[in-house]
């Protein structure tokens, strides 16, 4: 005991190594400049050796909070990241520690997209692993309800990327066909299809951002239709689950294949939420019923951005959503990128927009709109000032649609972003709707400027 | 200063040229700045836009294939319908059919029947395997597509990755650029400021260098002009000089013969001075000795007056310490002397009684043995002398208890008065009831009684000698000052002098009749003035009565000169002159004869006091009249008869001494009888024993040869 502390290379040599001094480069050298911890005093100090004993007995007795900070510091840096966090967990809160955790577990860590703190990350990369791996019926849901009261009070953001589906019973076979449909309701099967939500997300009370896939990551040749499956079950266990989560704000489910019985299941439970700010339901198969249902939750929340990009939206849907559109005060960015909305649905939007006051930011690519969009969105971009940015690639305008384009654009002095790129324009009227565009962010860039110089001033005086 | 104005002027247009050109400078950089910030923007935006085109591309690719496979996917339903409805019809043409078959009966028909529609199965199915087929192959194509879609997107995503790196490297090389750029910029403003600050330091360094030269020049000049002007002055002022040295010369010598003259007298004075400060000096030695002696003196004395205070103060504390303890010793003595006059009080009575006692005792035994001698020579002259015997007198025989002086005391002023009063009165009040009434007041007052006591006692020490005063006083008395005028002043006085009595004392008069009242007051007035005795009652009347004949002549003198007296003037005439002797004091005067009185009367009294309080204690009793009386006792057997008695017993003596003679004779007689019976007793018992039988020579032979031989 004595020898390890003497010098942490000394112990390592039996006591007769110890006469041939030369063999140790240590031992020939007064002053060892580039170890930290080297110091002149032959034997350590009994403060030290106390510290060193906390380190070493920190499992059985953690003793951090009754310490000096200098003390404190010395044993945080000692104590071992392989701690069982029941100990740990609600007692470190030195990031230093939590970042030796998570470099020890995971290696490569991007810290900025945890709000810089070490301690969130592992937390919330440890319970996102639990869930990832958590198989229905076999795993014991007390892996993740033991946790919880660990991570309660650091996880802010859950991003799902996998969800194992319950182990196949030896009927395998038989279910191949029943597969491909939704799932059987199987009265015998498993009592989940997927993680439940429910007995997880109202623990989590600081939980603001939630992002969840139905499927199973890198299944390679063993893919079956079955692993990626969003059934019935797992939506109401998830609806119901935030429902209960009252502190959410993001809520992403995408690739999940959620259809229109889904998302109205969904939305219904989201309706008042108290805090929900961004739906992004991207990469599913809503149709128009679904639309209907969000244009419903429009209204009834405090969304600001909504994200349905690569459904399978049409007309109807569109001027579900139109509708609320005109009569919502909250919503800022608007994406329905590649749905099927149309003339009928683009011109339905754009109507809104001619009432609609709050809208910043909209994405209608991939639309299959046409001339006559064109010209009430030229309506829109004469009459709407706050509408900054307006994306309508990919729609066939045409030559006309362009021209109108680019007479609307004329009136205009607040877009600051116009994507007609692949609309089939003329060159003209997109040079022209660039050149505005351009004015207009050269404007806003000086009032910007103008904007900071005042404050800048005012600050000085 | 005009020129200073100017170049301040000067310097004002550049610094304000300057100010705008700074400004030009800085709007240069500034549009450098901006010029880079929109070319920069432009070649983000413009990067952007070629990454983002590929996702453009994909999603038109995306939205495109979405038509495809909605197109196809109808062109499929379609087909599928179609499919069916012919498969349908197929299907009903061979149950058609079936019922056909049925029908046949005969063999042959049924087997080509029965083939027919085998074959038309096989048809049915074959066109439902086609379009398995197709529909497989459609998947293939589709399976392909979705291969090559991926592969096209890895593409795609490799691409964006590339073009997103080589955005990032082009726009950091166009920043590094455009930052050069700006460096510069601002490098040449910067050099450009630096060149024209320069300039403009070395056309004000030239400016004040050409200034200098011309200043030093202008110095130069001046400075000759000063050096003539110099010269021109040094000149003038030598001669000047040399004349005001000449006058000043001679001036020198008048005074320097003054300064001699000067110091002549001076010299003198100084001597005389010195010999002045000597005698001064002298002075003042000795003036400092005789002060520092008087200091000394003066320190002595003052330790002196100091040890003195102090001693004073331990004196005076010695002496407050010894007052107080002789004051104590005082108190001490004085309960001491006190108590010891009690004790003496009580042992002179014991001395008394006992004195008495003894007195009995021996009077009784003195009596007894006058009585035994009286006897005895009663019996004497009777028997022996055969004398008839009488008996002397005996007059203190009879009397018994020590032997009482008759003490004349002196009459108290009280007696007196009351004398006097009861002589006004002529009433028939005995003398003793008037001493009852006066002993009553006495004893009620205690305090007074001691007094009485003590000048009672005073008294009768001296009594024998007021006793013949008084005697001869009252001679006087009743000479000069009649009883009744002595009355009458004394009724004047207890008038007048009632502020002597107390208060309370008249209150409780005031039930007693007008005689004892006044006897009371005359009596209080006279224990407060002093007046004990009857004597100085008299001598007070007479006082008056002196005071009376001066003062009368004065007032008459008075009230004759003045004409108009007053009242009681007046009134006093008319009593002096109502009164038939006219003797008495006019009131008026009483109170002031009375305090002439007192000043004159009571300083020998209290020479007597003083005399009589040393006298005070020695009670002693007149033994004179004791001896005589006790010497008559013992000469109760005058000298003739001693002498006869003398003679008696010597001559009985005498008789006594034959007669005891005689006596002695007679016992001798008696006892020599005695003897001779005796002997012959013996005889008789010698010769008759039987002894003398057995003897040789019996004893009656010898007796009887012996008286022969004897005889």
């Amino acid at each position: 005991f004595a020898n390890s502390n003497i010098s942490p290379g000394a112990g390592m040599y039996p006591p007769v190594a110890k006469l041939n001094l030369a063999a140790d480069p240590r031992k020939m050298r007064r002053i060892i400049a580039e170890d930290p911890e080297w110091s002149l005093t032959v034997v350590p100090l009994l403060s030290n050796l106390c510290l060193q004993h906390i380190v070493r007995n920190f499992e059985e007795k953690p003793i951090l909070e009754e310490l000096l900070p200098r003390h404190k510091d010395y044993v945080l840096e000692r104590l071992s990241p392989s701690l069982p966090l029941q100990v740990t967990a609600n007692l470190i809160s030195d990031d230093g520690y939590w970042k030796r955790c998570c470099k020890q577990r995971w290696g490569l860590c991007d810290v900025s997209s945890y709000g810089h703190s070490w301690k969130r990350m592992f937390f919330e990369r440890h319970l996102e692993n639990i869930i990832e791996l958590y198989i229905p019926d076999a795993t014991d849901p007390k892996t993740v309800l033991g946790m919880v009261p660990l991570c309660r009070n650091y996880v802010k953001r859950l991003d799902i990327s996998q969800l194992m589906p319950p182990i196949k019973e030896p009927q395998k076979s038989e279910d191949d066909d029943n597969s491909d449909s939704a799932s059987d309701m199987g009265m015998d099967g498993p009592s989940m299809d997927h993680f439940d939500f429910g007995i997880l997300l109202d623990k989590l009370n600081h939980l603001e951002e939630f992002h969840v896939v139905y499927r199973v990551k890198g299944c390679g040749m063993n893919f079956e239709w079955n692993l990626f499956e969003f059934t019935f079950r797992d939506c109401e266990s998830l609806a119901k689950a935030l429902k209960s989560c009252k502190t959410l704000k993001v809520l992403r489910i995408h690739q999940s294949k959620v259809d229109d019985e889904k998302c109205r299941q969904l939305v219904n439970n989201l309706l008042d939420h108290p805090s929900l700010r961004e739906l992004n339901l991207s990469h599913n198969l809503i149709g128009d019923r679904g639309a209907r249902a969000i244009g419903k939750l429009l209204n009834r929340s405090k969304l600001e951005r909504l994200t349905v990009y690569d459904n399978n939206i049409r007309g109807p849907g569109a001027q579900a959503i139109a509708y609320a559109l005109a009569k919502n005060s909250s919503l800022l960015s608007l994406n329905l990128r590649l749905n099927r909305l149309g003339d009928e649905g683009g011109q339905a939007i754009a109507q809104a927009l001619l009432k609609n006051r709050t809208l910043k930011w909209l994405h209608l690519g991939g639309n299959e709109m046409t001339e006559p969009t064109a010209t009430v969105l030229s309506q829109v971009l004469v009459q709407n000032n706050t509408l900054r940015s307006i994306n309508l690639s990919c729609n066939r305008l045409g030559m006309d649609g362009g021209k109108v384009l680019e007479e609307g654009m004329c009136h205009n002095s607040s877009m600051v972003e116009c994507d007609i790129r692949l609309t089939e324009v003329g060159q003209e009227s997109d040079y022209c709707i660039s050149q505005v565009v351009r004015n207009n962010q050269n404007q806003a860039h000086r009032k910007h400027n103008t904007e900071e110089n005042l404050a800048q001033t005012s600050e000085h005086y | 200063m005009f020129f200073s104005h100017l170049s301040f002027r000067q310097e004002l247009g550049d610094d304000s040229r300057e100010k705008k050109e700074i400004k030009e400078e800085a709007r240069k950089s500034q549009h450098q700045v901006e010029q880079s910030e929109k070319r920069m923007i432009k070649l983000q935006s413009d990067g952007t836009e070629l990454v983002t085109n590929i996702q453009v591309a994909a999603d038109s690719r995306e939205s495109r294939r979405q038509t495809e496979v909605e197109e196809a996917h109808r062109l499929r339903v379609e087909k599928l319908e179609n499919e069916a409805k012919s498969s349908l019809e197929k299907f009903e043409e061979i149950t058609r059919k079936w019922t056909v078959a049925k029908m046949k009966e005969i063999p042959q028909d049924l087997r080509d029947s029965l083939s027919s529609q085998q074959q038309l199965c096989a048809l049915l199915i074959e066109d439902k395997n086609k379009l398995i087929h197709e529909l497989q192959k459609e998947m293939k194509l589709s399976d392909d597509r979705y291969v090559k879609d991926l592969k096209k997107q890895a593409e795609d995503v490799d691409l964006m990755i590339e073009r997103m790196e080589d955005q990032v490297k082009f726009l950091m090389g166009s920043y590094r650029d455009e930052l050069d750029q700006i460096e510069n910029s601002f490098e040449h403003e910067r050099k450009i400021l630096l060149t024209g600050n320069r300039k403009k330091w070395e056309q004000y360094t030239k400016e004040r260098r050409d200034k200098e030269l011309e200043n030093v020049t202008q110095r130069m000049k001046r400075v000759e002009e000063y050096e003539v002007l110099l010269q021109q002055l040094r000149t003038e002022d030598t001669e000047e000089y040399n004349m005001i040295k000449i006058k000043l010369d001679t001036d020198v010598q008048i005074l320097e013969q003054q300064l001699q003259q000067m110091k002549a007298t001076y010299q003198l004075n100084q001597e005389k001075l010195e010999y002045n400060f000597q005698v001064l000096k002298k002075r003042d030695e000795e003036n400092t000795i005789t002060k520092s002696q008087q200091k000394r003196k003066i320190t002595r004395l003052q330790d002196v007056v100091n040890n003195l205070k102090i001693k004073c103060a331990n004196q005076e504390k010695q002496s407050r310490e010894e007052n107080q303890n002789l004051t104590d010793d005082y108190t001490r003595i004085m309960q001491q002397y006190k108590h010891m006059q009690k004790k003496m009080r009580h042992f002179a009575a014991i001395d008394a009684k006992k004195f008495e006692e003894v007195w009995l005792m021996n009077e009784e035994e003195v009596k007894a043995l006058v009585e035994k001698a009286l006897d005895t020579d009663r019996l004497v002259h009777e028997q022996q002398l055969g004398l008839a015997w009488q008996r002397p007198s005996l007059a203190f025989m009879e009397r018994c208890g020590p032997l009482q002086p008759h003490r004349q005391t002196q009459k108290t002023a009280h007696q007196a008065i009351s004398e006097l009063l009861q002589l006004g009165q002529t009433s028939g009040l005995g003398k003793g009831k008037y001493q009852e009434a006066g002993v009553g007041p006495g004893a009620e007052s205690p305090g007074l009684a001691v007094e009485v006591y003590d000048s009672g006692a005073g008294l009768e020490s001296g009594s024998s000698e007021v006793e013949r005063e008084r005697e001869g006083s009252e001679g006087e008395h009743s000479g000069t000052v009649s009883v009744k005028i002595v009355k009458k002043l004394l009724e004047l006085l207890c008038d007048e002098a009632g502020f002597l009595i107390e208060s309370k004392l008249l209150k409780l008069l005031s039930p007693l009749e007008k005689d004892e009242q006044s006897l009371m007051k005359l009596d209080s007035i006279f224990t407060a003035m002093g007046i004990e005795s009857e004597e100085d009652v008299y001598k007070l009347a007479d006082f008056f009565m002196k005071y009376r004949h001066t003062q009368g002549e004065q007032t008459q003198d008075v009230s004759a000169k003045w004409g108009v007296a007053s009242p009681q003037a007046e009134r006093g005439e008319f009593t002096s002159s109502c009164s038939p002797p006219s003797d008495l004091i006019h009131p008026n005067d009483v109170l002031v004869a009375l305090r002439a009185f007192t000043a004159q009367h009571c300083r020998p009294r209290e020479l007597a006091a003083s005399h009589q309080h040393s006298m005070l204690g020695l009670g002693g009793r007149d033994d004179t009249e004791d001896a005589a009386y006790w010497e008559a006792m013992g000469d109760v057997i005058p000298e003739a008869k001693l002498k006869i008695w003398g003679a008696l017993e010597a001559a009985l003596d005498k008789y006594h001494i034959v007669l005891t003679e005689r006596s002695k004779f007679i016992t001798d007689t008696q006892s020599l009888k005695q003897q001779n019976t005796e002997l012959r007793m013996l005889l008789h018992q010698y010769v008759n024993s039987r002894v003398n039988a057995e003897l040789e020579i019996p004893p009656n032979l010898v007796m009887q040869l012996a008286p022969e031989g004897t005889n």
